[in-house]
């Protein structure tokens, strides 16, 4: 071998064993600043990794002002300052699993995440299933997830804790309501991105919400979360004309669609997407076909302090708040009333306490103060969530009916 | 501590991934189906103890049996392609694994809760080890315990007659058919082995995981279980480990880079077999080592 080339694998050794470093724990601070350590887990990279970058700026939005604000009081009455990481799951499984295991083994007392709803079942998988079950030798750390939307998934674990969206209650509104406002529609096609868990389990929701809604259903067509053509699916929809189309797919197949929709001039009278698709990232890809496009979400800029934490975001933090990342600035403000209120001292060696008390206290709250108004936990640890139905209009979202 | 214990256990599923590969690629065979006999593995060890409460050894060991005579059954086919047909074929392969099991809809009652294969929305409930109280180095020892099995075997078919065989195949088929090497046992006999122990390696992944989905084995964990020995090295059974050790430090090393992980990564790769085109281990470090190893022993001092 070259001198050169000794020297290039030499370096490339280095630089593996480098970046090996990143999986040692952070040392603790050497300062005397009492500190709350809250990490946020999302899909950074990827095909879902809007989904991730919008809960980061959020969460950085939120901590930032919460600090400002003095941060969080703890037990003994001194202020913690909030100190954060925010990791990279992309949507893997496996990954998911090895950084908060990292997590877990360091100091922090509390996740925000994850994005994706194939991460937040095997993560909650890994944890104790029902608190201080002897012989359950699953993790014990709360995790508090802001996206992950796939119906039931908090009761995998008594630490694990939803504030997303409850679909079925929303679809079931949103089909009721259609078809008081426009009887003259009577069927109904879907599409459906069927690999994809949250997409898959929302094309059920949506089917029970149309059939009680009394709507007969012609079918569904299905795509995978990575297809670009969408010619048959749709063909077969410009055959059947159905009065309605329910597309419960994320916004990169959404759009894919919906230009074939265009381009073959399929026209419902209707048209419904998936809550995950109620996002800018919509109307950047896909604006224009988009027109029409009905969607129930749990967040729309239609309060003062919707609108305030909307524009802050945008213009300072480089993201935006919509359905999934709007849970994050809630889910903070509610783990500050967590920490206030359930004795969290934030000590070196009260981490494992501190994690219970954090459990303990969100298994308590009944109900906390939305962006959109009142949210009920409810007993399964989920969250009932207020919402609008959101109608893509000339490029953004405008709401079409507020229920609240 | 049980972070690091968890890691080594992480090591361990991909370990066994690159050493299943790494038995087919002595044949001269590249395939891409050991992410579907993973895959197989992960579901039948995962139904075996979460739905049917079997023990954990015999679910673990039914998950390598299935990968393994999934591997016979692709083996006999796939004799009849070579080169780039033969990665298509058994790409296409872990894509029917993967399709079936979007489709598969199986699931019980297990007291309160519904376990099973459900189709998109995957398989739940393979919660053994924390049931149980198993602790992280329990599991880690465990996983380890396949592992050092599964290094030991080949490192003693290396140092067999059937290791020469597969190399020989490998190197050259029409020399090895001439000096009377049987092709078909040889080729089918590596693809059997690599699926029991990708087999192995999804039943270990799945208890870990808790849940399984058909969306965790796709052509990604193909790739990466081909990377692991030929980045490696495929001149002895430490190139899949170091393989392993290579590709793992890049993927959580640099997850501070966001969505330029994935082009750095790449580039690393590139560089990586640029400068050591046979893999980190080769045949000529082996034998380098081995001389090392044999260090000529001093002459004993003559006596007066």
């Amino acid at each position: 071998m070259t001198h050169p080339r000794r020297h290039l694998v030499s370096i490339l050794v280095l630089a593996a064993f480098a970046s090996a470093l990143a999986w040692f724990p952070a040392a603790p601070a050497l300062g005397q600043e009492r500190t709350v350590k809250i990490a946020g887990l999302g899909a950074m990279s990827g095909v879902i990794r809007g989904f991730g970058i919008n809960s980061k700026a959020v969460f950085d939005m939120t901590v930032d002002e919460l600090n400002k604000a003095g941060g969080i009081k703890l037990a003994d009455g001194s202020k913690a300052r909030i100190v954060t990481t925010f990791v990279d799951e992309r949507c893997n499984a496996e990954e998911g699993i090895s950084v908060v295991r990292k997590l877990a083994s360091e100091d922090w007392l509390v996740v925000i995440g994850p994005t994706c709803s194939n991460v937040a079942e095997p993560l909650f998988g890994i944890l104790q299933q029902k608190v201080g079950a002897a012989g359950d030798s699953g993790l014990q750390f709360p995790i508090f997830t802001d996206t992950a939307i796939k119906p039931g998934l908090a009761k995998i674990s008594e630490w694990a804790f939803r504030n997303v969206p409850h679909e079925p209650t929303m679809y079931n509104h949103l089909f009721k309501w259609l078809k008081e406002k426009h009887p003259d529609v009577r069927t109904m096609a879907g599409g459906v991105e069927s690999d994809f868990a949250h997409s898959n389990s929302n094309a059920g929701t949506m089917e029970a919400a149309a059939k009680a809604a009394g709507l007969e259903l012609l079918g569904w067509e299905k795509w995978l979360l990575t297809d670009t053509e969408f010619s048959t699916q749709v063909g077969k929809w410009r055959r059947s004309k159905p009065d309605l189309i329910a597309i419960s797919s994320h916004p990169f197949t959404l759009c894919g669609t919906l230009r074939e929709m265009k381009r073959q001039g399929v026209k419902p009278k209707v048209l419904v997407g998936l809550t995950s698709s109620a996002t800018l990232e919509t109307m950047v890809g896909c604006g224009p076909e988009a027109e029409g496009l009905i969607i129930p979400t749990g967040f729309a800029p239609v309060t003062p302090e919707a609108k305030r934490v909307a524009k802050v975001v945008t213009e300072r933090y480089k993201g935006n708040v919509d359905i999934h990342s709007a849970a994050v600035f809630e889910n903070l403000q509610v783990l500050k009333r967590v920490i206030e209120t359930s004795g969290v001292e934030a000590k070196p060696g009260t981490v494992a306490q501190d994690r219970r008390r954090i459990r303990d206290g969100l298994a308590k709250i009944k109900e906390f103060d939305g962006l959109l108004g009142k949210v009920k936990r409810l007993d399964d640890r989920e969250s009932q969530k207020p919402y609008v139905f959101a109608v893509a209009k000339t490029s953004d979202w405008a709401v079409l009916h507020d229920p609240r | 501590m049980e972070f690091y214990q968890s890691l080594l256990t992480l090591f361990g599923f991909r370990i066994l991934l690159g050493l299943s590969a790494y038995v087919v690629i002595l044949t001269g065979q590249i395939s891409m189906a050991q992410a579907g006999f993973y895959a197989a593995g992960a579901y039948a060890a995962g139904a075996a103890s979460a739905m049917w409460g079997w023990p954990l050894l015999p679910s673990i060991l039914l998950g390598g049996l299935v990968g393994g005579v999934l591997g016979f059954l692709v083996g006999f086919p796939a004799l009849r392609v070579r080169g780039l047909f033969l990665v298509i074929a058994t790409l296409a392969f872990t894509e029917i694994v993967r399709m079936a099991f979007l489709n598969l809809k199986y699931t019980i009652r297990v007291g309160e809760r519904t376990i099973g294969p459900a189709g998109a929305e995957g398989f739940r409930g393979i919660t053994y080890y924390y049931q149980h109280g198993w602790a992280p180095w329990h599991i880690l020892l465990f996983t380890w315990a396949f592992v050092l099995a599964a290094l030991l075997a080949f490192w003693a078919i290396d140092r067999s007659r059937a290791g020469a065989v597969l190399r020989a195949v490998g190197e050259d088929e029409l020399a090895a058919a001439s000096v009377g090497i049987n092709l078909t046992g040889a080729k089918v006999a590596a693809m059997t082995a690599g699926g029991l122990v990708a087999g192995l390696a999804g039943g270990l992944y799945a208890h870990y995981a808790t849940y399984v989905s058909q969306e965790d084995f796709g052509a990604l964990l193909a790739a990466f279980a081909i990377a692991y020995p030929l980045v490696g090295g495929t001149g002895s059974v430490l190139g899949p480990v170091a393989g392993v050790l290579f590709f793992s430090l890049l993927i959580d090393g640099l997850r501070f880079l966001g969505d330029w992980r994935n082009l750095l990564f790449g580039a690393l790769i590139i560089l990586m077999m640029n400068l050591r085109p046979h893999g980190i281990v080769d045949v000529g470090l082996v034998r380098r080592a081995a001389r090392l190893l044999r260090a000529p022993r001093r002459p004993a001092h003559a006596g007066p």
